[in-house]
């Protein structure tokens, strides 16, 4: 089943970014000068405005950070109420904002180890790989 | 043609402190006009920028003991649209010679007047806010940011195809994720609302006139799990203006000039959401603090009021405990003890804040302590008040200024 989305911010890098979510993987901006990963994509470093940046492939391994619930509708019922979302820190160090693919607030505990799933979705450019989280 | 400026935050220096006071205020009546608002009776128009700002403008000019021709400054911050300097200056009644279009938050105009005004540009600045937030049916969350390019922070729409929006989610990941570290609970993030509601009932133009009890806020419904509608600012139409005037002519007025003594920009760099849910912005705002300090020449513990950007009880605490009053993971206890209440150790948000007084970007924090060092605060007056510190805190930004009562 494909899941209605709102719309991804689509452009130069991020388009890169969704395709490799297409083929089954998450791969962030990782800095040649400073080392550290960005998130979202970005043009140049966020901690150092270099240029030379690669994608590099996560390892999909993390933990639940913190989470949050939406029970006010910001989507005009386009997204189910309530809504669950998490905060993943991935394995390399990033934040990474997401969905939990398996569970609901009353399950979700701080430190929970999560990894890497995706789901089908569909915005107005079309439908396209989500990265997700579930249970280890 | 009048000089016009953008306004931005100028670097802490010294050499700007006190060179500036704050010799007018005037706002707009938040209560009359958030009840008229919600009612909606036969007749009720809609505020304008320029209605609202006007009406600020007339207040604080009567207030400030000075004539219209004194004013040879204009700054405008409509935060959603409204005219640029040189029109407004026609609507008041001007001829400024300098003028300054800025973005509608306060702390960043203030500082920039004050450059302004050491560089000799003009002497007078009548600085006018409003917002229209309801009457334009401003929402703030899904799809009213844009997209890139927008100008807002990537985090107020990149993650929307994950249905994650809203500054109250940002707010909502700091209060779970300080939840789990310092063993909080909603019990204790409440008594920040029912703090600053009862600040508010000591404020007869504050929004919000009835009582909030800690059971009011945990049978209130969730905007964003884990928090509830009470921890969210209110969103209402109103105008703040504040004149501001070389301090070396600000002395022979009505009231006693309210000196800007010193301020401070901290900025997250990379890596936000670190900063902003684990740090709690500490990093930004312990840079930021320790220069407004520097410049104003005052310490932490001379700080006998602080007056803080509460968009949510959550990061209000964040501030408290940021710039250091308290330990972090005390801020809560702190406020449940009743030390931000008039005559604990340091009253916060003393007319109840953008929770319970007006969602006035900051604008009416200012015109509370302008209000507070001279005297006129009624039942919720601070005795003795020598040094004030207001903060901006965004969800990666930090902008404190302080302040300091004049001879």
């Amino acid at each position: 089943m494909v899941e209605k989305r709102p719309d991804r911010v689509r452009g130069a890098g991020h388009d890169e970014f969704w395709a490799w979510c297409e083929k089954g993987e998450l791969r962030l901006q990782r800095c040649a000068n400073c080392h550290r990963l960005s998130w979202p994509v970005v043009k140049a470093c966020e901690y150092c405005d270099g240029g030379d940046l690669s994608w590099e492939r996560m390892s999909g391994r993390g933990k639940i950070v913190s989470w949050c619930t939406f029970e006010r509708d910001y989507y005009s019922g386009l997204l189910p109420i309530p809504w669950e979302t998490i905060l993943v820190e991935l394995e390399e160090g990033a934040l990474f904002i997401s969905n939990p693919a398996d569970m609901t607030w009353k399950e979700i505990e701080f430190d929970m180890p999560v990894k890497l799933a995706f789901t089908q979705c569909e915005d107005s450019a079309g439908v396209f790989s989500l990265p997700v989280f579930e249970r280890t | 043609m009048p000089e016009a400026t953008t306004g931005r935050m100028p670097p802490s220096s010294r050499d700007l402190s006190r060179k500036a006071a704050i010799v007018g205020v005037g706002d707009t009546d938040f209560h009359q006009d958030y009840k008229a608002a919600r009612a909606k009776a036969p007749g009720y128009e809609l505020p304008t920028p320029e209605s609202l700002a006007s009406t600020a403008f007339e207040r604080a000019l009567a207030d400030s003991g000075l004539r219209r021709e004194d004013i040879d400054g204009l700054s405008v911050s409509f935060i959603y649209g409204g005219p640029n300097a040189a029109s407004m200056a026609q609507v008041l009644g001007l001829t400024p010679r300098h003028l300054i279009n800025n973005y509608g938050l306060l702390a960043g105009p203030l500082p920039g007047v004050c450059a302004d005004i050491a560089a000799g540009k003009c002497d007078t600045v009548a600085m006018v806010y409003s917002a229209a937030s309801r009457a334009i049916g401003r929402q703030y969350g899904g799809e009213s940011y844009g997209g890139e390019g927008g100008g807002a922070p990537s985090s107020y729409y990149y993650h929307q195809p994950w249905g994650w929006t809203s500054q109250a989610a940002h707010w909502a990941l700091i209060w779970r994720y300080y939840q789990a570290t310092f063993g909080a609970v909603e019990e204790d993030l409440g008594s920040v609302a029912v703090q600053l509601r009862k600040n508010a009932l000591t404020n007869p133009n504050a929004v919000m006139q009835t009582p909030l009890s800690i059971q009011d806020y945990l049978q209130s419904r969730y905007i964003v799990r884990p928090l509830h509608l009470f921890d969210m600012c209110l969103v209402n139409d109103g105008a703040v203006c504040l004149i501001v005037r070389r301090a070396d002519k600000a002395r022979d007025l009505p009231h006693k000039p309210v000196l800007v003594a010193g301020w401070g920009e901290g900025k997250v760099k990379g890596g936000k959401m670190d900063q902003m849910v684990r740090q709690r912005l500490r990093p930004q705002m312990q840079h930021a603090g320790g220069q407004a300090f520097e410049m104003a020449g005052v310490s932490l513990s001379n700080i006998q009021h602080f007056e803080a950007y509460d968009a949510s009880t959550m990061h209000l605490i964040d501030q408290v405990e940021g710039y250091g009053f308290v330990e972090p993971g005390q801020g809560l206890e702190f406020c449940k003890s009743g030390e931000m209440a008039v005559g604990g150790a340091l009253p916060v948000n003393t007319s109840g804040g953008m929770l319970s007084e007006a969602y006035m970007h900051g604008w009416s924090h200012v015109a509370e302590i302008t209000r507070q060092m001279r005297g006129e605060a009624g039942a919720r007056q601070i005795p003795g008040l020598e040094h004030s510190m207001f903060s901006l805190a965004q969800t990666d930004e930090a902008h404190p200024i302080i302040f300091e009562r004049g001879a």
